[in-house]
């Protein structure tokens, strides 16, 4: 039986203070979606369940005590931080769902340089840590676009990726131990240790769990030397996409870890490169980083693979770092595309999926082939591959599209959706994963049982062990 | 019925807004055109490097060219046709601009092909402008931003109603074509909105209209456009030696100076928001408001 | 007589043309501007005030048919033609930089608007402005005379000066004289008279929320601590434009220059655009996330944290203090 609204209020202002938990009816609808449906948004149209409030937590025992009441009162609970979700994490798929915002929880709480590690709490955002540690010469490595905005906790949460990572590895890599509060009120702590084989890796319950099993409250980092000016930056323009995945296969091959390997197909790439790169070329970026000599071996070795590719033909690199100091997304841009968006009724879309060196280009074509084939009102579809392995590489579709003859509150089924259906099906068709980076969120889950096939027996699994009644972000990863 | 002839004039900038603090200094030449070699000013000191950053649309001209749009849908429900022309003085990064407002239905679409950098010489800007005007001889209305570019002065749309001898209104929000000779415009004053009908022909100076973004054509749109012409006009098909007008330019860039905006910037510490905002009122805040 | 003041008085701005003008020549032009003023006015106006206004000691009147700017630029292209005159300043805004700029073309002098100062040379006229969206200032060089130049609108924030014993030189009636741009051309005028800069611009204690703020939602709640610590609340224009907040709440080069004695701004991250609209503050407190934002240089006190909950905060504080 769940409790009324008033009464779910009441229960959680006893564990928070009144000041902590927030009932305007304006800021519950805004929290009740993310980005995913961000055009009805903009016009004011709200079509989920309103949460019954947002509490905002300080601390492990105030999340403890909000994730008690709600299991015990079978309350839905949707776990935020940083708000920058694209995939419907965070929208409130059950009525009286509660939002628990630990933006709050924003202390940094050690940074170890001997031992190379940092400690924070869920609510820092990774910008504030990133500058914190670069006071001592170190980075964090991780440097998502959305670095300025969101925060460590949702970062983990997502499996998130920063464009450094073909040389720092995904958050996965990064993280060392962690903290985290279960439905039950239960408080575990895995400690910060640099490897060890005592059993499964369990900090992979936590990472990725999209707020599905646990909220995360603390996270440790690993630290790297900050050596900006070492870096070098190439770029080239290519004729094919086909020619630039086998360049930066060939990369990878053979050993290089540049800490950025971009392709640009042309529709993409012209967002970005128009100035310099004739209509119709890709680009393929990289950036050498490290110590002096491997940044500089780095580089050698990627003009070595290039030259044997004559359709490669070099731009000047400022081009490339002037780009490159741009990328990230901070609250100037978020309001920047909003207007847009307003004005316009065109709007950015992504998906970002993975293949090996085998199959990318043709999930990148055909894909592409069939949403510029299939669906109305498209104004640009292309991508890029912007994080490579050594069996193969991400493709991040981007495509726009005027939404026109409906209401905001079709969009999402009359473009995104059908678009998604699309690139998720070309995927599984050829073996690659249906999320790279973004997580499942609850748009992408009407694939997630073709997604993992028999494997998916450990999800469920996962999600009857650690979340047996269900209140953690219901239709999240796992459909409702 | 006469249609109404519209011509938008457009400048290409460079997105200041992806330059780095660091960049904002008087650099090797450049400009939106390239080397910068033909520039009015006196080189180096008088051009900051943008040369690396995306180019876009400046604001007040891509108001204008999204308004023109509506003007034309506006006046459609009635009984006044509306052709829509563009032009734009530039190198080959114009034509990527010139094909998406073809895709949106400009019907004609003009670059005057010039590697001349004109970021700091209106009048040049103005008189091809205004030739162009004269010798083509099918404009009624024509609009563009009040101000543009790294100069923005301000002074183009003036000198291009003097150069042609027509009444001319910046700071413009909002058109609305009447007929085929009239329309009702509302500026920005010094002392208010004014209002007015004007007779065609006159020059527009679009101001900060509530429309600033201009619409976006489907692949569609611009698959059934694909073949579409481009008009390429040189300075000398207008009788006008772009050189030697640069060289005649009576107010020149001599050199630039960084705009010093410090001020102390002392970090007040603390733990906690509030900590920090306690700190900050007991430190100064306090005696502050109390004189206020 | 070889250079010119000029002043509108046909236009409801006269006094603030006054005012800015004569900062200028004080301050602006290194006591080499404008010896003379020159007021154009019509039947109806207070020819008296318009004298006692004046920036100069010597004023001269000319009475037009008035109308739009367009209407004097002939009056004074024949002031440059048969007296030599030289220099002809405007007060910044539309008409100044029309006439400004209507007036070289036709006397084939040269002009620059929006001038911060200017530098009388022999042959030459050095005036600054801002160039490159508010991000640098140019030098720029005049040869050709007459030299035409509107002020820039920040000299409007210029003080009253001293009463001067004004000379009136000259009074002549040009109502005769002919517009060159045909004024039938022209129907139906309508003004909705407004100031400007509306009451932000009088604020002695602004908030100013900006894009940091993250959301309508971040931007509401800067608002209602605003209100609560009793200060007037403006936003950024990418606030503005993402409707967040009504725009005539905005800041900046397209919103209203203000000059409050304090001023907190959240989430700004001190583009020139926006700076230019608070420059003139006497403390502005800076909260953002972003220690490297243009702001923390430009402001005395900088806290690095979230902005709306240390304003919040703030609100508290101030509110508590007044009881
Ligand atoms: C402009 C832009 C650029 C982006 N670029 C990248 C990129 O380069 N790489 C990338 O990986 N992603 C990117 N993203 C996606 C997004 O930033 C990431 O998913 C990010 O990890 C979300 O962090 P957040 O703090 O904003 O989390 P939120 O949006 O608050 O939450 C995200 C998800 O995590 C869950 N969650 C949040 N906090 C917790 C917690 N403490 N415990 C448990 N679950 C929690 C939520 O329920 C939700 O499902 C981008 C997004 C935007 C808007």
């Amino acid at each position: 039986m769940s409790l009324r609204r008033a009464t779910i209020v009441e229960g959680l202002q006893h564990i928070l203070g009144a000041d902590s938990v927030v009932t305007d009816e304006r800021i519950l609808k805004e929290s009740s979606i993310d980005r995913f449906r961000m055009f009805e948004d903009i016009h004011g149209v709200y079509t989920q369940p309103i949460p019954a409030a947002v509490a905002m937590a300080r601390s492990t025992e105030q999340v403890a005590g909000v994730l008690r009441f709600a299991n015990e009162h079978g309350i839905n609970v949707v776990a935020r931080t940083g708000r920058t979700a694209t995939e419907g994490g965070l929208e409130t798929a059950v009525p009286d769902s509660v939002v628990l915002d630990g933006s709050g929880m924003n202390q940094i709480l050690a940074i170890d340089a001997y031992n190379m590690q940092a400690t924070c709490q869920c609510g820092v955002p990774l910008q504030v840590l990133e500058d914190r540690v670069r006071e001592h010469g170190l980075t964090t490595g991780h440097s998502p676009q959305s670095k300025p905005l969101a925060h460590m906790g949702g970062l983990t949460a997502t499996r998130s990726i920063g464009q450094l990572s073909t040389l720092y590895g995904g958050i996965e890599d990064m993280i060392v131990g962690l903290e985290a509060v279960f439905p039950d009120g239960t408080v575990t702590r895995i400690k910060n240790v640099p490897r060890r084989a005592v059993g499964p890796d369990i900090r992979h319950v936590i990472i990725g769990n999209e707020g599905t099993l646990c909220y995360i409250t603390e996270v440790t980092v690993k630290l790297f030397p900050y050596l900006p000016e070492n870096n070098i930056f190439l770029g080239y323009t290519v004729d094919t996409m086909k020619t630039g995945f086998e360049v930066l296969r060939e990369v990878m091959v053979n050993g290089y870890r540049p800490s950025v390997a971009r392709l640009y197909d042309p529709a993409d790439g012209a967002y970005h490169f128009a100035h310099f790169v004739p209509e119709g070329l890709s680009v393929l970026i990289f950036v050498a980083e490290g110590p002096a000599g491997i940044a500089k071996a780095t580089a050698e070795g990627i003009e070595a693979i290039v030259a044997q590719h004559p359709e490669c033909r070099q731009v000047e690199s400022r081009y490339i770092s002037t780009w490159f100091a741009d990328l990230n997304w901070g609250p100037d841009k978020i309001a920047r595309e909003r207007e847009d968006i307003l004005q316009t009724g065109n709007i950015n879309r992504t998906t970002e999926v993975s293949g090996d060196w085998g199959c990318i280009n043709d999930i990148y074509e055909n894909a592409l082939r069939r949403i510029i084939e299939e669906i109305p009102d498209i104004t640009m579809a292309g991508g890029h591959s912007s994080h490579s392995y050594i069996n193969g590489t991400n493709m991040y579709f981007n495509y726009f599209y005027n939404v026109v003859d409906c209401g905001p509150e079709e969009e999402v089924t009359k473009y995104h959706t059908p678009i998604n259906r699309i690139i998720c099906e070309e995927t599984l068709r050829y073996g690659g994963a249906i999320v790279h980076h973004h997580g499942l969120g609850k748009a992408r889950t009407p694939w997630v049982r073709d997604e993992y096939g028999s494997s998916y027996y450990i999800l469920e699994g996962l999600k009857r062990a650690f979340d047996p009644k269900g209140i953690m972000n219901k239709g999240t990863i796992i459909p409702a | 019925m006469n249609a109404v002839r519209i011509l938008v004039c457009f400048k290409v900038t460079p997105d200041y807004e992806a330059l780095r603090e660091a960049d904002w200094v008087a650099g090797e030449g450049g400009g939106a055109h390239g080397s910068g070699a033909a520039g009015g000013g006196t080189g180096a000191a008088s051009r900051v490097e943008t040369r690396y950053v995306p180019r876009i649309l400046d604001c007040f001209d891509e108001s204008a060219l999204e308004m023109a749009l509506r003007m034309r849908e506006a006046a459609a429900g009635g009984t006044v046709p509306v052709e829509l022309g563009a032009i734009s003085i530039g190198g080959k990064e114009v034509e990527r601009h010139l094909k998406t407002l073809q895709a949106l239905g400009y019907e004609r679409v003009t670059r005057v092909d010039t590697d001349a950098d004109l970021d700091f010489a209106p009048t040049v800007t103005a008189s091809i402008i205004a030739r162009y005007v004269e010798n083509t001889n099918n404009t009624d209305l024509l609009m563009l931003g009040w101000r543009s570019g790294p100069h923005d002065g301000g002074t183009v749309p003036f000198l291009v109603a003097e150069e042609l001898g027509w009444p001319c209104l910046t700071q413009v929000t909002e058109v609305v074509v009447l007929s085929s000779d009239r329309v009702r415009v509302a500026h920005v004053v010094d002392d208010g909105v004014l209002r007015v009908t004007v007779r065609l022909p006159c020059v527009l100076g679009v101001g900060n209209a509530v429309v600033a973004r201009l619409r976006v054509p489907t692949l569609t749109d611009r698959l059934a456009q694909r073949g579409a012409p481009v008009e390429r006009v040189q300075g000398g098909d207008l009788g006008i030696d772009v050189a030697a007008e640069l060289a005649r330019e009576a107010s020149v860039l001599a050199d630039l100076e960084v705009i010093r905006r410090d001020r102390p910037g002392v970090i007040v510490g603390g733990e906690s928001p509030r900590e920090k905002a306690q700190t900050l009122f007991d430190s100064c805040l306090k005696s502050m408001i109390e004189k206020l | 007589m070889r250079s010119l003041a000029v002043v509108d008085g046909t236009v409801g701005t006269a006094a603030r043309q006054a005012r800015a003008l004569g900062g200028f020549l004080r301050e602006g032009s290194s006591g080499h501007g404008a010896a003379e003023t020159l007021v154009l006015y019509r039947d109806e106006c207070d020819v008296g005030r318009l004298v006692e206004q004046a920036p100069t000691r010597g004023v001269r009147l000319v009475k037009t048919a008035g109308g739009r700017p367009d209407a004097i630029v002939g009056i004074l292209a024949a002031l440059a033609r048969d007296e030599g005159c030289r220099l002809f300043i405007f007060a910044g805004g539309y008409s100044g930089t029309e006439s400004a700029t209507r007036l070289a073309h036709r006397t084939g002098g040269a002009v620059v608007t929006d001038a911060l100062s200017i530098e009388v040379g022999s042959d030459r006229l050095l005036c600054r402005r801002h160039v490159y969206s508010k991000h640098m200032v140019g030098r720029f060089e005049l040869s050709a005379s007459p030299w035409c130049v509107s002020i820039d609108v920040s000299w409007g924030d210029a003080q009253t000066a001293a009463a001067l014993e004004h000379v009136v030189l000259s009074a002549t009636d040009e109502t005769g004289t002919a517009a060159e741009v045909d004024e039938t051309r022209f129907e139906d005028l309508e003004l909705t008279q407004s100031t400007p800069t509306g009451d932000l611009a009088q604020s002695r204690f602004l908030v100013v929320a900006g894009a940091g703020a993250g959301s309508r939602e971040g931007v509401e709640r800067v608002a209602a601590a605003a209100r609560r610590m009793g200060a007037d609340f403006g936003v950024s224009r990418p606030v503005a434009m993402s409707a967040w907040a009504p725009v005539d709440r905005l800041v900046g080069v397209s919103g209203t220059r203000t000059a409050p004695e304090l001023c907190v701004v959240v989430g700004v991250s001190g583009a020139p655009a926006l700076y230019w609209g608070i420059e003139k503050a006497g403390f502005i407190a800076a909260i953002d996330l972003d220690e490297r934002a243009p702001i923390a240089k430009s402001a005395d006190a900088v806290i690095l944290d979230d902005g709306v909950m240390v304003i919040e905060e703030l609100a508290k504080i101030i509110a508590s203090s007044r009881e």
